[in-house]
């Protein structure tokens, strides 16, 4: 009974419709400003249709647009560390090309992150590199906001990189370009703060300061930004206490640099000897 | 159930009628008379629904084709006449004369609900009518006041209209 009544207003519907469209379609052929107002009227309707599609469809290739500026990101990120390392080092030849990600002593790798977790004590990711595009246990993992984590695990296509978000990591950093450094680690309880100890309690703290990576590391290139000094106590009477909030949001991210010390290996050695 | 016998002639007599009104009348901008909503209101219940859509639509179109109108206007308007038609029965007569497929008259169902339920149906046709006749380039003020002044006079029209093709079983 009720598929009946389903079938008998669709039946309707239908008559309706054809009928009315043939009517309309009448008075289209015989009335001017009917022909007029009708045409202006699909003309808008077939704009509108056509700039949502386009809508759409710019929607659905954002992912694509985002990794090609992602790798441009990571060239120009490699250019600029190949200027500076030229400039400092007064290069004969001038500025070198660009050379298997290359730059100074670092090696410069894209990456996008396949898999991140956020909000244990000890965080991590994998990232969509591994030993087959040249990376390595112990590389570091930046952008261009801050300092992300560190790689503990490789595999042919993938690696696994503890988060900076993580009780155990430690990174040497620098109140401003040419300030103190101590290090910082992540408080434990906010995404987007951490806390840099072992400033000298004469050092001038000023609210808003950007806090850098020192490059005294084997890991992390130098003067990566990674925060702002926010407020700073005095601990034990000896030492401050800085909090620093953090410029990269954790939970936005998805495009990373995998970024590794060439004489990493050198410096190590060095040490196992002495 | 009882219905005009006469209905079809009457209706046709009504539609040549309709059709020198809409060649003769002397109407000015502000009004326009038409009884084809109210005859297509009154076609008996047992025609159904996609039937009385056909019906409408010849009609509409024999007036729009042998009167000075625009070819289709009087069709496109009326169609939705016809499918709104048990709708407007339903909600103003009840369920019961749809099912027992009665006809509605003055006599049962008094002037106040036959003047609303005719009012809906002229209504309707009305502001498709003058909606597809204005094709956007006409103000709302003069929409308005074309439809509100239409409505006023197809009323009278449609009394008169209604009591013509509606038996009365009292009488």
């Amino acid at each position: 009974m009720r598929r009946s009544n389903i079938i008998y207003h669709i039946f309707n519907a239908v008559i309706f419709i054809a009928l009315e469209l043939t009517a309309l379609s009448m008075l289209n052929n015989n009335g001017e400003l009917q022909n007029n107002w009708f045409s202006n009227g699909s003309q808008r309707f077939m704009k509108s249709i056509w700039g949502c599609s386009q809508e759409i469809s710019q929607y659905f290739s954002l992912k694509k647009m985002n990794d090609e500026l992602a790798l441009d990101n990571n060239a120009l990120r490699l250019r600029i560390a190949q200027l500076e390392a030229a400039m400092a080092d007064s290069h004969p030849a001038g500025i070198p090309a660009p050379e298997d990600g290359v730059a100074g002593r670092f090696r410069y790798i894209p990456a996008t992150i396949a898999k991140i977790s956020n909000n244990t004590h000890h965080n991590y990711m994998i990232l969509d590199k591994g030993t087959a595009d040249g990376v390595v246990k112990g590389a570091g993992v930046v952008t261009g906001k801050g300092v992300i984590g560190v790689i503990d695990a490789v595999s042919e296509h993938h690696s696994y990189a503890r988060s900076f978000k993580n009780h155990e990591m430690s990174i040497s950093s620098r109140l401003g370009k040419d300030g103190f450094i101590g290090p910082m680690s992540w408080d434990g309880r906010s995404s987007s703060r951490a806390i840099l100890r072992e400033i000298p309690h004469h050092a001038e703290i000023t609210s808003g300061d950007t806090v850098y990576t020192s490059g005294f590391s084997t890991i992390f290139p130098a003067d990566i930004p990674i925060g702002t000094v926010g407020e700073a106590e005095i601990v034990n009477g000896s030492t401050y206490e800085i909090e620093v909030m953090l410029f990269e949001d954790f939970s936005k991210l998805k495009y990373v640099t995998i970024v590794e010390n060439i004489g990493r290996k050198e410096i190590e050695e060095l040490e196992e000897e002495i | 159930m009882r219905t005009n016998q006469n209905f079809g002639l009457l209706y046709v007599l009504m539609l040549l009628c309709q059709i020198a009104l809409c060649n003769y009348s002397p109407l000015g901008p502000y009004i326009m008379l038409s009884m084809l909503p109210v005859m297509v209101f009154c076609i008996p219940l047992r025609v159904s629904t996609p039937m009385c859509m056909i019906i409408a639509f010849f009609s509409g179109l024999a007036v729009d084709w042998l009167s000075e109108g625009l070819i289709g206007i009087n069709a496109a308007a009326l169609i939705p006449v016809a499918l709104a038609r048990k709708g407007i029965i339903r909600v103003f007569f009840g369920e019961d004369l749809l099912s027992r497929n009665d006809s509605f008259s003055f006599g049962k169902y008094g002037a106040v609900k036959i003047s609303a339920a005719v009012s809906t149906a002229i209504a309707i046709f009305l502001a498709v009518y003058i909606i597809l006749d204005g094709a956007g380039t006409r103000p709302a003020w003069y929409n308005l006041m074309y439809f509100g002044l239409s409505l006023a006079c197809n009323w009278l029209l449609s009394i008169l209209v209604t009591h013509v093709l509606t038996p009365d079983d009292r009488k």
